[in-house]
């Protein structure tokens, strides 16, 4: 890596970045991602600027696939309505690369295109059962173990 | 810059329960630098967001994790958390806050970092001669630059030197897991590009990248170190790493397995630890 690069990043003035939470506009997140799906996908005109830029879009050998049509599918999703499969495939490959935000011509009038995106993963999840549920029962049994084998007591007591 | 004090919550998350050292670590560096830190994660202050298929209890996580937070700003005057893993990040920012009223801010352990690295590079004193390349995601961008971050702080130790790497798609490994193929790809193409240049250390920014790599290390010499034990080394931190080396063959000591409950740790634990990286299955670089 070019040492200058770097050297400026040592000298250059740096002010910490707070992410600006947003007032809740829900009492829980399940009564939000109810509500945010059909707003963000009132916002969406299809124009499939999102499936464009999506890296993944080439590992699931979708990239010939339109556009347009896979975005129309993913609004529908985000409203709780079945989407065709390559649609389903798509969301359910999110990754949050997060290209498809600033993709997005509509990000101005308040579409984050990401969300949108993730709440269509979880209606497919979810509502249409297009996805199926991956459930791990052993997720936080396994985590407890890792903490046992290395925390001490007093770690174990302040921290979790 | 907007932080509310020094009091900080450090929320570690869940999967770094994998990795105390680094939390340990973590809590150092914050410390050196003046914040007075007091740590949560694991279960109990789970965001809910590798539950989506359980929306109900993922909400109640959310809901809850949040209360904590929400009292110890109240009670502790810890209104500023700060986190480690990208996805709770991200889950807080886009999801957890708007359905729960927030009284804290967030911002990410490289951004505190990098504000008072006047404070932290004065102790970066040992010189880690270590050609490093940096393990790195596109995601997160959105949220927090912090692969500039890393880059940034990385370029106060001395004698390090770091070699240009790919990005990769998704925010960590973890979520490429998935996706068939894109794992094997983003972690092989790490490798290679490595190898080819000469680095002897591939540096990962977070817990999973590093989990994933962990079975690599030593081979073609090259090695597996995270972001702040290489920051620990320079400050005369031999920072050891246990993940690792139980991926790598070794296994906790009988009196922790018998503390952690030795049936669990073979049943839960264990297949982890010795399942064989397709990483190593697969000619490097190709991935499929």
């Amino acid at each position: 890596m070019d040492r200058r690069r770097l050297d400026q990043m040592a000298d250059a003035s740096h002010f910490s970045e707070m992410t600006k939470l947003q007032v809740a506009r829900a009492e829980t997140t399940e009564a939000f991602l109810a509500q945010a799906g059909p707003e963000l996908a009132s916002l969406c005109t299809a124009c499939g600027a999102c499936f464009n830029a999506c890296p993944m879009v080439d590992h699931l050998g979708l990239r010939g696939s339109d556009p347009k049509s896979a975005t129309h599918g993913m609004r529908r999703l985000a409203m709780g309505e079945a989407g065709h499969a390559d649609t389903v495939s798509w969301v359910g490959a999110c990754t949050k690369s997060g290209l498809c935000v600033a993709a997005c011509p509509e990000r101005t009038a308040g579409l984050d295109a990401m969300l949108l995106i993730r709440i269509a993963k979880r209606r497919a999840l979810n509502d249409t059962h297009q996805l199926p549920a991956k459930q791990d029962p052993t997720y936080f049994p396994r985590l407890k173990i890792y903490a046992r084998l290395q925390l001490s007591d007093e770690e174990l007591a302040k921290w979790l | 810059m907007a932080l509310g004090g020094d009091r900080i919550t450090f929320w570690f998350g869940c999967n770094m329960l994998r990795h105390a050292e680094m939390i340990r670590l973590s809590i150092m560096l914050l410390e050196r630098v003046g914040y007075n830190v007091s740590a949560a994660g694991g279960p109990a202050y789970c965001c809910g967001t590798a539950h989506d298929h359980q929306p109900r209890g993922a909400s109640n996580m959310a809901g809850r994790t949040v209360a904590r937070f929400n009292e110890a700003a109240e009670k502790d005057g810890r209104s500023t958390v700060v986190t480690w893993c990208p996805s709770c990040h991200m889950h807080m920012a886009d999801i957890m806050a708007p359905g729960n009223a927030a009284a804290f801010d967030v911002t990410h352990i490289t951004e505190l970092l990098a504000d008072r690295v006047d404070r932290l590079a004065p102790l970066l004193k040992v010189p880690v001669k270590r050609r490093v390349l940096l393990h790195r995601h596109i995601g997160f961008a959105t949220h927090v630059p912090v692969t500039d971050r890393v880059l940034g702080l990385l370029s106060h130790v001395p004698g390090l030197e770091l070699v240009e790497g790919p990005a990769h798609p998704g925010h960590m490994c973890s979520a490429l897991a998935a996706v068939p193929g894109a794992l094997t790809a983003a972690v092989g193409e790490t490798w290679t590009t490595a190898v080819a240049n000469h680095a002897d250390t591939v540096g990962t920014i977070f817990h999973s990248c590093h989990r994933e790599l962990s079975a690599l290390d030593g081979n073609d010499g090259v090695g597996v170190r995270s972001w702040v034990q290489l920051v620990a080394e320079a400050m005369g931190i031999d920072a050891s790493d246990a993940y690792l080396d139980w991926r790598k063959g070794g296994a906790p000591d009988v009196a922790a397995i018998e503390r952690a409950d030795q049936s669990k740790y073979h049943a839960l634990v264990e297949p982890e630890l010795r399942k064989p990286s397709p990483l190593l299955a697969a000619p490097r670089g190709m991935a499929e």
